[in-house]
């Protein structure tokens, strides 16, 4: 199975992601972000961050936890290599190993100013699957 | 909906038939010649029709000669909401609040600074920060974070930060009234902080122009324009503090939509009632954004007059500065009535018949791609009747990003430069191939429709020496 692909839009960034379930379609995506953030390959795995959220539905929650993911990357630095989520109800715990950059050293790969509600939506057939547009 | 079902209503005027299926309210209107049809996208009708399906939208949902694809609204978009029975949609004005353009005019001509342009071309490019997650040199605290979002361009003319003249060349004077930082999210005011003063990323850029020919005289003259003189062109916005502030109330609006039952054909187009306290309060936020971007925006011009004081002894002037993603309350006549609106301006460019700054109509900026043209433009009376006093923003663009990498090349885009004797400067060469013609529709042809269709006049056209891109 594909972790996740990037679509063309005229303006900005979209990828459709999956995943066998939803903790699996939920740490896709996050690397899709990533991945539009960062060099992945470049990017070490040696501390941890939790995060923790909850929301009123699977649309609201990967729209928070992709901007939480955002946020952490714009505000503290903190690139995510890889994480771990896990998904009850609508409650998400997440523990992302990444590295806090040093931006003297290493240059991010794109500036995403947000994450987008534009037909965003969480489905199911055989595996999860969802589209997320980012405004760059 | 699709190509075949555009109606052509004028030389320039394709409808978008309101459709009942779709639960349109009002038709849409998308302002093309023959060449840049070629250039319509699907998504982009459909996204006109989608804004014609909002609560309150009056007369018609519009899309610039420039519209592409965007989320929610088209990128182009221009929408008007009653106040009482219609909407406010943080989608219809986007994540970057008050983005927009600025222009000064320097005493400088061409053939002053031609043989020095990639000296000066340097020195802008290290006075003002510019590339991904750029910050700026001031160190605000809270309350000056405050200041900013309470006092727009004021803020930083008060500060030292330029010239009370410089408020007057301003749309709204720099400051939107009614802004409120009690409505900021501590997040947004911390993404906000470090980053003002800096050009950011992207589309955004700083170019060092000459006027290239003078189309009209009287307003040329009026603006201080002559041909071959020196100009400096600055497009940015409000930083992560709007980006911030957007994606909060579009969350917020997710749930609010669902309270007062408002059905949306894409989540991205959240939005509340125009008289509902959570419309206040966006509209709140939303002029602190706009207000930030205009700080932003002239403590900038201080770092460039800086420049020209220390390089050629000289200053420069403040020509206008005017927003294209912006949502403001304002007057139009729609139906023989006056009425009160929420003009919701996605990439679209305030285009008023009348305007204080210089006594006459005021004056319009739009950039041209990086290494094209740019122009200025004056507003019209036709486009108070057509477009609720609005035009294009810029070319628009014709390729996606990852489109604009594949087929272009840095090497071949920044030679192509070089060929044409402008000089770049950019901490991210790599993505200069996003920015370049090829990527966007001809400006010059953009222009040509937003003057037959009499939504603007051009004034000048101005042709790039410098670029530092975002």
């Amino acid at each position: 199975m594909q972790k996740y692909e990037f679509l063309e839009h005229t303006a900005d960034v979209t990828f459709k992601a999956y995943g066998r379930d939803l903790n699996e379609l939920f740490e896709n995506a996050a690397e899709a972000l990533e991945d539009t953030m960062v060099i992945l390959d470049e990017v070490a795995s040696g501390e941890i961050l939790t995060i923790e959220m909850s929301s009123d539905s699977y649309e609201n929650l990967l729209y928070d936890w992709l901007s939480e993911l955002l946020i952490t990357f714009e505000v503290e630095r903190f690139a995510v290599k890889k994480c771990f989520v896990s998904i009850v109800g609508f409650s998400l715990t997440a523990d992302c190993l990444g590295e806090r950059l040093d931006l003297n050293r290493r240059r991010p790969n794109a500036e995403v100013k947000a994450v987008t509600y534009h037909n965003l939506a969480v489905t199911k057939n055989d595996i999860y699957h969802t589209e997320v547009t980012l405004d760059v | 909906m699709a190509f075949e079902e555009l109606v052509k209503r004028g030389e320039y005027v394709w409808e978008v038939p309101q459709d009942a299926a779709l639960r349109m309210r009002v038709p849409g209107r998308i302002f093309l010649s023959e060449v840049l049809m070629k250039y319509l996208e699907r998504g982009a009708i459909q996204q006109v029709a989608n804004v014609a399906t909002l609560p309150g939208i009056q007369k018609w949902s519009l899309a610039m000669p420039d519209v592409h694809t965007g989320y929610g609204f088209p990128i182009g978009g221009v929408a008007a909401f009653d106040v009482s029975e219609g909407i406010l949609s943080p989608g219809g004005v986007g994540f970057d609040i008050n983005c927009g353009t600025r222009l000064l005019v320097t005493t400088l001509f061409k053939e002053e600074i031609e043989p020095r342009i990639n000296e000066l071309t340097t020195a802008l490019f290290e006075a003002i920060p510019s590339g991904l997650g750029s910050k700026g040199q001031l160190r605000l605290s809270e309350k000056e974070l405050d200041g900013v979002f309470w006092g727009g361009a004021k803020w930083a003319v008060n500060q030292g930060y330029g010239n009370p003249a410089d408020l007057k060349h301003c749309e709204s004077n720099g400051c939107l009234d009614g802004a409120d930082p009690t409505k900021v999210s501590p997040l947004a005011k911390k993404r906000g902080k470090p980053q003002l003063g800096s050009l950011g990323s992207g589309n955004h850029f700083l170019e060092i122009q000459c006027v290239d020919r003078v189309i009209d005289k009287k307003a040329a003259d009026l603006f201080g324009l002559k041909e071959q003189q020196v100009c400096i062109m600055l497009h940015s916005g409000s930083r992560g503090a709007g980006h911030q502030i957007c994606t909060d109330y579009l969350k917020m609006f997710q749930a609010a939509s669902r309270k007062y039952s408002i059905e949306l054909p894409d989540k991205q187009l959240a939005c509340v009632p125009a008289d509902s306290q959570e419309a206040r309060d966006y509209f709140s936020a939303m002029a602190a954004a706009a207000n930030y971007a205009w700080t932003n925006r002239q403590v900038m011009s201080y770092w460039v007059r800086d420049v020209l004081e220390q390089q050629f002894n000289t200053t420069a002037t403040l020509v206008y500065d005017v927003a294209h993603n912006i949502a403001k309350l304002e007057k139009h006549t729609i139906d023989g009535r006056r009425k009160e609106v929420y003009v919701h301006r996605k990439g679209a460019t305030r285009a008023f018949e009348k305007d204080a700054s210089y006594g006459i109509e005021q004056p319009v900026l739009i950039p041209g791609s990086m290494g094209t043209a740019s122009y200025v433009l004056h507003g019209t009376k036709k486009a108070m009747s057509t477009t609720f006093g609005s035009t294009c923003h810029g070319a628009g663009r014709v390729l996606s990003r990852k489109a604009a990498r594949r087929s272009l090349t840095w090497r071949g885009v920044t030679e192509g430069l070089q060929r044409k004797h402008i000089a770049i400067k950019t901490d991210d060469l790599s993505s200069v191939p996003e920015e370049a013609p090829e990527a966007y529709k001809p400006i010059d042809e953009v222009i040509n429709v937003v003057s037959k269709l009499g939504i603007s006049e051009a004034v000048a056209r101005l042709t790039p020496m410098g670029v530092i891109k975002g």
